[in-house]
């Protein structure tokens, strides 16, 4: 071999060992590459059983990533400590970031703080957020990062607890227009408003400072610093029984705030008017009387534009019906329990829903399939709409949450979205609020015959975001 | 998360006080002495609304699923007497057409 052959060959060769190693690089690249979608893919499956609430389908799962040079042994041994199960490395994306499942029932915001707290050995650590699939939430949809929130079936129905994948309330559809606005007022006539709860507290309507005390004729000035409180004049409308809290948690418990549940109202001012007692029943008496004072304050400015009322009693009373027409006058929608009698209310109407007025709205209930509740009232003519109304998770006393049945909660559902409708149309007059909720319904077979509309209502179409 | 029954009677009661302020009453009513008025049943139940699906007159309820207790008492022959409890509430229902919350006349 002459010296020109040899180099020849030599630049040759070299140019092969390149070129192999080039096309071993592009290999090892797109097996990498093939392994992150996988691992993607099976995220994006595991996800929607694993979204950070535990009682779904499985435990907490969260992503941990940790510094360079921690040793998977290291890392099974700090799992093992915290009570985690080491589940998995994702070695083809990064060394030292593992998915670790809880084991001691804490939720996946909790693990990922403890172990964002281990700063000398963990990069970051996150819970393994759901991904929700395409068809069950079409079109825009805008998300919440309340802890509860995978258990909110009525504003996001994926199926869990055998539901039905879309019965539900379009609430993410709805978001992207709107989550509401704190210049609104909604009134809770209920058994008082736990105003302290941590998820409800910043949406609590507070007597401005240049609004006065409310002074009744006859019976005195009200300590109605915080709402009304129509049993006892001296003690402010704080709740004793959990009846009202519930309610006022659909509505507008705080969004995105990262703790509890989501209201559909993520922004929004929540008056309490206590004239349940502690055994959630009241007279019609304080009923009106708590009406009189809304309509009170609504002439003196403050923007209250709807009750919520999620009670009732097959007593008819002019004197509530008058209330309640006046506070229409007052541009006041009055959203109301269809009731739990499982009855035709048409036959046996149930009051004040059953008052045949231009600002009352009569609420049955629906369950996690669209079904009507069993419990849950109806009438063709004299129940206007359904709403999600059983297993419904809320703010609860002494700062807890709790699931609770019934029409009472399919009220606030309503009575929430008109207060998303209201805050992108805030002139809209009562009629035309009334209208727009009751054409926005989803048709529902099973409603057909048993409720005016026929259908559940939809946030999303209420305010014109689909 | 259905509500735990301890947590809706409260426990200021216990399921035996309940009855035998149960019993009580319905003696009283009856004009007949407790030893004579008997359990027939005591069942968990869930009620329509706050007032137990027995309210009275004029009263208003929230409109909520209530669990609790359905006690069932005779009085020798005399049967079909029914006590609705939850909380610290104690109803009488549908006796001589009228539902009655103990302690408070209808």
């Amino acid at each position: 071999m002459n010296r020109q052959n040899f180099f020849g060959h030599l630049a040759l060769a070299l140019t092969l060992i390149v070129l192999a190693g080039v096309a071993g690089q592009v290999r090892r690249w797109q097996k990498a590459k093939r392994a992150a979608a996988q691992v993607s893919r099976e995220l994006k499956q595991r996800v929607i059983v694993f979204d950070g609430e535990r009682e779904i389908k499985g435990r907490a799962e969260v992503l941990v990533r940790f510094r360079e040079g921690v040793s998977l042994d290291r890392i099974r041994e700090i799992a093992a400590q915290h009570n985690d199960r080491f589940e998995d490395e994702y070695e083809n994306i990064d060394t030292g970031l593992v998915a670790l499942e809880d084991e001691d029932g804490l939720s996946a915001e909790q693990v990922a703080r403890e172990y964002e707290s281990l700063a000398g050995v963990v990069e970051y650590a996150e819970p393994n957020f759901m991904v929700y699939q395409d068809h069950t939430a079409p079109g825009k949809h805008k998300h919440t990062n309340d802890e509860m929130f995978a258990r909110q079936w009525s504003l996001l129905n994926i199926g869990q607890n055998g539901g039905t994948p879309a019965a539900d309330i379009r609430a993410l559809n709805a978001w992207v227009k709107t989550t509401g606005s704190s210049d609104l007022i909604v009134a809770v006539l209920d058994s008082g408003v736990e105003y302290t709860h941590p998820d409800l507290a910043g949406n609590i309507w507070h007597r401005p400072a240049n609004l006065p005390q409310y002074v009744d004729d006859e019976l005195g000035a009200f300590n109605d610093e915080s709402g009304f409180n129509a049993i006892d004049r001296l003690r402010d409308p704080m709740d004793d029984n959990g009846h009202g809290t519930h309610c006022a948690g659909i509505i507008g418990a705080e969004g995105n705030n990262r703790i509890g549940i989501a209201g559909i109202n993520w922004s929004v001012q929540i008056m309490p008017l206590k004239f349940l007692d502690a055994n959630g029943s009241g007279s019609t008496k304080d009923a009106i009387e708590a009406i009189n004072y809304v309509i009170d304050r609504k002439r003196k400015g403050v923007n209250v534009r709807i009750i919520s009322a999620s009670w009732g009693s097959t007593q008819n009373s002019r004197a509530l019906r008058d209330a309640i027409k006046k506070a229409g006058d007052e541009g006041i929608l009055f959203v109301a329990a269809a009731g739990n009698s499982s009855e035709d209310a048409d036959k046996r109407p149930h009051y004040p829903a059953g008052y045949k007025l231009d600002n009352v709205v009569s609420v049955a209930a629906l369950d996690s399939n669209d079904k009507l509740a069993g419990f849950s009232n109806f009438g063709a003519k004299s129940v206007h709409i359904a709403a999600p109304g059983k297993n419904i998770l809320s703010t609860w006393l002494k700062g807890e949450f709790r699931e609770a049945s019934g029409t009472s909660m399919a009220t606030p559902e309503v009575a929430g979205v008109a207060a998303l409708v209201l805050s992108v149309n805030p002139k809209m007059s009562v009629k035309e609020l009334r209208q727009r909720l009751l054409d926005s319904v989803d048709p529902i077979d099973s409603l057909k015959g048993k409720v005016l509309t026929g259908g559940r209502i939809n946030a999303a179409k209420a305010v014109g975001a689909q | 998360m259905k509500l735990e029954l301890k947590e809706l009677v409260g426990m200021s009661e216990s399921r035996e006080e309940i009855v035998k302020r149960a019993r009580a009453d319905l003696a009283q009513r009856l004009g007949v002495s407790v030893d004579e008025i008997e359990e027939e049943q005591v069942e968990e139940a869930d009620f329509p609304d706050m007032a137990l699906g027995a309210p009275v007159k004029g009263e208003m309820s929230g409109q909520m699923i209530t669990s609790g207790w359905r006690i069932r008492l005779k009085a020798g022959a005399r049967g079909g007497y029914e006590y609705r409890a939850s909380g610290s509430q104690l109803r009488l229902y549908n006796y001589k057409g009228t539902n009655w919350l103990v302690n408070r006349e209808s």
